[in-house]
């Protein structure tokens, strides 16, 4: 064996590559051909489905939730460039000015993970309950209105999925500004730029790539997510993955469901496609 | 409010999230923190699964012979499986049930009781397969909801029973409504095992006016000062047959017509409602968050033991009945022990027992003279205003008058569900 692969060489790299990638066959490949198999069924659950091509059903898709689907792109849109406000300005920080608290700053950032998604998301509907611990104590201090509420708001679920992807926009900026070498930004300064083109000409090129991981990190999981609408927001929230959780679950029809999904990953990765073309080319001419 | 009272809210309604149904609340107060995240972490696996198991011409037809006579009549095998809601019979401490345990005592028949029936449509999903094989399920005793029952029977997937012969005890303790069902005549397929009401919940905190018809729910002009203070349901068979009764409509005569005209009823209603939901609207009742409301009897009696104002109603134009049976489904290996615990069920001690635990609406009248026994010779005071609160609320035991108000599901073939479906989802997604 160890002949074979010393003779072999070349091919260790794609041995290595066999666990990853069976995984990768068998937990999205393979569900991914059901799934586009599916979205061109028709039928119901009760006469059984059969394949019959139906590509008409991608534009009625497209028709019938467009509203949902323009919804929950501007709400990716928004978490996404609100994760970036609020995470650079920590990850730099960290990365910077952490010294030796680094470790422990990081440790709170992931933090929340210890605890499910699910029951932090609930514990927000506590805490911005309508007479809860904060909304009811400034409505009993007499400053806000009596109707006032946050809970079924857009500003609820946009800061629900924000908070729940903080932490995955912090991490990999953390990542990319440690890496850089603060004897570059010691340069530029030397060099009589500014403290913000030091930043601008400096920094912020060298962490682009941070902020691309960055920003798919948080603009995908938000675009599909359907929890925060589901548990923070009401019917003039609904995003497209609570359709089609309520197509698949409830309403049992799933090749809409899979057509949707479809839709929905076609769109994010041609978003995302564009997306890098666009950074590659500020990465040139900064 | 003490810490302890507010850990056990905030389980509760981190429990009624999990739950698609109905089906969370039981005994919450009482037997407080040991509320069962695990059981509910199984979420809407089973209608996954059911999912991947699309089979292209499993046609359910072929199989709808319905046998001839029923099952029963024979000597019990000291076995049975029985499939339940969770939460939906009495617990001791240990998480045993007494119920279960003295007809184990007196029968020898052993129970396997599983709390795996989360939502109609996913445990459907689950049997589906094997029913439509014409193999035995595993279970012999199965709790789906009436219209679940009317599906199940017109698929031919549920054994006939004889309950003058096998339930005697049914024959002789049931309620009258609980008799002779439009789901399914003559009790040929199923027994009750409990039930409840889906009427109108409200906080007279929030509501200067006292509820008495559909419309101070539903007409857009009557609720518009309650805007973002009004809960409905995400369950779509509740949500669209209280619209129907609102423009009298008995539900089980609806046409397509009705139907739309009902959809257009929610729509108007929609721009004041501050979410559809499901168990979740219940804590919104209790912290003040909701006004008025859908609600099931079996919650607000639960949330009157904390805050006595609030207030269920069953509306004028009528409210809905829902009802869950015990059924034997077909090919069921242990017909007659599950017919032993049909019987068994019905006797009003035992109806009793389980309806102090559960508060459901309790198919046994006579079990309420019990319940009142029982409270007289409670040990404690909280114990006594306890089961004084469950024997006399009309939520456990509703009146004659109320119950007559009561309507029943309509039964829905898979095209009119997938349109009644369709329907609701523009009300409730937009």
């Amino acid at each position: 064996m160890s002949d074979w692969l010393r003779h072999h060489r070349a091919l260790v790299p794609y041995l290595f590559l066999i666990p990853g990638g069976l995984f990768l066959v068998l937990f999205f490949v393979i569900p991914l051909i059901t799934t586009i198999s599916v979205a061109l069924q028709e039928g119901s659950l009760g006469t059984g489905y059969r394949l019959t091509f139906n590509f008409g059903i991608f534009p009625e898709a497209i028709a019938r939730w467009d509203e949902q689907f323009l919804r929950s792109l501007q709400f990716g849109l928004i978490v996404t460039v609100l994760t970036m406000l609020i995470g650079y300005p920590m990850a730099y920080t960290i990365a910077f000015r952490g010294g030796r608290y680094k470790n422990i700053l990081l440790l709170m950032v992931i933090m929340p993970f210890f605890t499910s998604f699910i029951i932090r998301t609930i514990s927000w509907k506590f805490i911005l309950a309508d007479q809860g611990f904060v909304l009811g104590t400034l409505k009993d201090l007499g400053w806000l209105e009596p109707g006032f509420r946050l809970l079924a708001t857009p500003v609820a679920v946009i800061s629900g999925i924000t908070y729940n992807f903080l932490p995955f926009v912090v991490l990999p900026l953390y990542v990319a500004l440690e890496r850089i070498d603060p004897r570059l930004i010691e340069a530029a300064t030397d060099l009589y730029a500014s403290r913000l083109q030091a930043f601008l000409r400096v920094t912020l090129p060298l962490s682009i790539s941070g902020v691309f991981a960055a920003t798919i990190l948080s603009f995908i999981p938000a675009v599909g997510d359907y929890l925060n609408a589901e548990l923070l927001g009401s019917r003039s929230e609904t995003m497209i993955g609570n359709v089609i959780q309520r197509l698949y679950l409830v309403n049992n029809d799933y090749p809409q469901a899979s057509a949707l999904s479809l839709i929905l990953m076609f769109g994010i990765v041609i978003s995302i496609f564009f997306y890098r073309r666009v950074l590659r080319g500020q990465e040139l001419t900064i | 409010m003490t810490d302890r009272d507010r850990d056990t809210q905030i389980e509760r309604a981190i429990v009624r999230v999990f739950r698609e149904g109905r089906y969370s609340r039981r005994k919450f107060l009482h037997r407080a923190g040991r509320g069962s995240l695990v059981a509910a972490s199984a979420l809407s696996l089973p209608s996954i699964l059911a999912a991947c198991g699309i089979k292209p011409g499993a046609s359910p037809s072929a199989s709808t012979a319905p046998s001839a006579a029923p099952v029963g009549g024979g000597e019990t095998a000291g076995v049975l499986n029985f499939a339940n809601w969770p939460l939906y019979i009495d617990q001791d401490d240990d998480g045993a049930s007494p119920t279960l345990a003295q007809f184990t005592d007196e029968t020898e028949i052993e129970v396997t009781y599983t709390e795996n029936i989360e939502d109609n449509n996913s445990f459907f999903g689950t049997i589906q397969p094997s029913l439509a094989a014409g193999e035995d399920t595993g279970f012999d005793i199965i709790v789906p909801t009436d219209w679940m029952v009317g599906n199940l029977i017109r698929l031919g997937y549920l054994e006939q029973i004889d309950v003058a012969r096998d339930v005697p005890n049914f024959v002789a303790n049931a309620g009258d409504k609980y008799k002779n069902p439009s789901y399914d005549a003559n009790n040929a397929h199923s027994v009750p095992w409990q039930s409840g009401i889906t009427g109108i919940g409200y906080n007279p905190a929030l509501v200067d006016e006292e509820i008495t018809s559909m419309g101070q729910l539903l007409d857009p002009a009557m609720i518009e000062k309650y805007t973002g203070q009004v809960g409905m349901f995400s369950e779509m068979r509740d949500s669209m047959s209280l619209a129907l009764l609102h423009n009298g409509i008995t539900p089980t005569e609806a046409t397509m017509d009705d139907v739309r005209v009902a959809q257009e009823t929610l729509q108007a209603q929609a721009p004041h409602v501050r979410g559809y939901f499901g168990n979740e609207y219940a804590q919104g009742l209790a912290d003040g968050s909701l006004a008025i409301t859908m609600a099931w009897s079996g919650d607000v009696f639960q949330l009157q033991l904390e805050n006595p104002d609030l207030q269920f109603v069953v509306p004028e134009e009528g409210g809905m009945l829902f009802i869950d049976n015990m059924t034997i489904p077909k090919g069921a290996q242990h017909p007659n022990d599950a017919l032993a615990m049909m019987d068994y069920v019905y006797r009003p001690e035992v109806a009793a027992q389980i309806a102090e635990y559960v508060n459901y609406v309790c198919p046994v009248p006579g079990a309420q003279e019990i319940i009142r026994q029982h409270a007289a010779e409670a040990e404690s005071d909280e114990d006594r205003e306890y089961l004084e609160a469950v024997a006399e609320s009309p939520l456990v035991f509703p009146t004659e008058e109320m119950l007559s108000r009561l309507r029943s599901y309509k039964v829905l073939d898979e095209a009119e569900e997938r349109e009644w479906n369709e329907l609701f989802g523009e009300v409730i997604q937009g």
